[in-house]
């Protein structure tokens, strides 16, 4: 009956997502302003690998910036989040018999379909020109995974947007920061194992670091268990993420109460 | 000229109150990290002068992008637009004030990636041209309002800046050669690169980090002006038809 009821609120925030999207975008401006941008900022790392680093990675280097705009992309709902704050909603949130968590959760799906799509369309479409093609049986696998990748990535977002609710003007720059780093150190760019071993250690609980393994196997005609392997640890990282994002949404709800520090504007 | 070192003022007062702004110097370094690192798995270490060029003028041009769009953006949702509109300083010149200074705090990024090559690959990136790097710096920072004030333009026309902001970011980083050189791209896009400032700026910064001699200098230099210029022209003839035309259709504080 809980979980019902949970997913109820869920759905109702997703149909927010949804009328904020829509308010967002056309389809014209998604297609050619968004996915436009996005397509060009995978050839342009793909491109400056070629320049500055390994010719043995360049296939690995595609692959690696066609996943990270999924993950670009779920990380909007650090900033989408905060709006919430910025509009006031907030105190309205927390004093409603509706969980803070499943609010936040529906809220920001819009990202994680849109950055599925365009991963999706990035692989597919500029994979032939960089030398990555996909087997007609592989490609309902490549969406699982850029689902799972995105869906994990949107979770530790989540957490992060717990943090940024109680500093609003960080919004950007956490979100930035935070796919940055993750472009850098999870092995979109080099291997993880470039880096000292604590950043490697920190790698592993990123959703998108097995993500990654996974399209690679995949692209590289890897085994099944291998690429289910990876998707696995990737869902795993998400699952991890999400409790820690509910738990920190509590207590966001819990002090604000108790102390009065959700205010009607911020 | 008061109105733009007053402009200028004031931009620098809202960037110190509001460190989320400032978030292209925060980014630079994880920029510079990203491509040194590149080069430094590769043992290429000889293209550290593209490394650092780069996150300098994707944050200067990144950190235009969000002034242009955000200044027209906040003053139109505090009601205050139509009362910068309606007072006899020209908004052009304003905006070309206003959207300097971010520039030119945005120019620290050179420092930041400078420090990171330094610091976490133990490359000290030697200067040979200073001068040449100074001026590049300079008139880089001049074009770059003069053409963020175009977009300043057509963010007052349109309703949501954003969209805008992030179109233009990463399309004009791969047409402009500011890391990978335009030799990369098809040949029947390179002719777009020449018009845009960029491509002069970074070649040039590169070229200043670079041992030997730096090619006609002067004739780049002037390049990088001349599309200033044109840019700021082009966004003052374009701001007072915008104007005009808001005024006339009473659409200019509709958000």
């Amino acid at each position: 009956m809980a979980l019902r009821y949970s997913l109820r609120v869920v759905r109702y925030s997703a149909q927010n997502a949804v009328a904020d999207f829509a308010a967002t975008y056309t389809w014209k401006s998604w297609l050619f302003g968004w996915l436009g941008r996005m397509l060009s900022q995978v050839v342009f790392f793909t491109l400056a690998g070629r320049l500055l680093g390994s010719p043995s990675l360049h296939r690995e280097r595609f692959v690696g910036n066609s996943v990270m705009t999924c993950v670009v992309e779920a990380m909007m709902v650090v900033a989408s989040s905060a709006w919430e704050r910025r509009a006031g909603t907030l105190p309205l949130l927390v004093s409603s018999p509706a969980g803070l968590f499943e609010v936040f959760f529906g809220r920001s799906l819009q990202w994680v379909v849109s950055g599925t799509a365009t991963s999706f369309v990035a692989l597919l479409a500029l994979g032939p020109f960089f030398g990555v093609h996909w087997a007609p049986a592989a490609v309902p696998v490549v969406v699982v995974v850029l689902l799972v990748t995105s869906l994990g990535s949107y979770c530790f977002g989540l957490f992060l947007s717990v943090l940024v609710l109680q500093a609003t003007q960080l919004r950007n720059i956490v979100s930035n920061v935070s796919y940055l780093a993750m472009m850098t150190f999870c092995g979109v760019q080099v291997p993880v194992g470039y880096w000292p071993a604590p950043i490697g250690w920190v790698a592993e609980c990123i959703p998108i670091t097995h993500g990654l393994r996974a399209m690679n196997a995949l692209a590289a005609g890897g085994r099944a268990d291998m690429v289910g392997q990876q998707v696995l640890e990737a869902a795993l990282c998400g699952v991890f993420w999400v409790l820690v994002a509910a738990a920190a949404f509590r207590l966001l709800a819990e002090r604000g109460r108790r102390d009065g520090s959700i205010e009607y504007s911020a | 000229m008061r109105v733009f070192t007053a402009s200028f003022r004031f931009q620098c007062q809202l960037l110190r109150r509001s460190p989320g702004d400032l978030s292209v110097l925060v980014t630079a370094p994880f920029f510079s990290l990203l491509f040194l690192s590149m080069a430094d798995q590769a043992h290429r270490s000889a293209l550290t002068p593209y490394a650092v060029v780069a996150p300098v003028f994707m944050s200067v041009w990144s950190m235009s992008l969000f002034v242009a769009g955000d200044l027209i953006s906040r003053e139109r949702g505090t009601g205050t637009l139509e009362g910068l509109v309606a007072t006899p300083a020209s908004l052009s010149v304003m905006v070309i004030g206003r959207i300097t200074a971010a520039v030119t705090v945005s120019m620290l990024a050179f420092a930041e990636t400078w420090l990171i090559a330094w610091l976490c690959f133990g490359i000290v990136v030697r200067v040979p041209h200073p001068l040449m790097l100074m001026a590049t710096l300079a008139t880089s920072a001049l074009s770059m309002a003069g053409t963020a004030s175009v977009l300043a333009a057509v963010f007052v026309l349109v309703r949501s800046a954003r969209i805008f902001q992030n179109t233009l970011s990463y399309p004009v980083y791969l047409l402009s050669g500011v890391l990978v050189p335009i030799s990369a791209l098809p040949e029947w896009l390179r002719p777009l690169s020449k018009p845009i400032f960029l491509y002069w700026g970074a070649a040039l910064l590169r070229d200043s980090l670079s041992p030997s001699d730096v090619s006609s200098p002067v004739g780049r230099l002037l390049a990088v002006t001349a599309l200033g210029a044109i840019g700021f022209l082009a966004g003052r003839l374009l701001m007072h038809q915008v104007l005009r035309r808001v005024r006339v259709l009473g659409t200019l504080g509709r958000t």
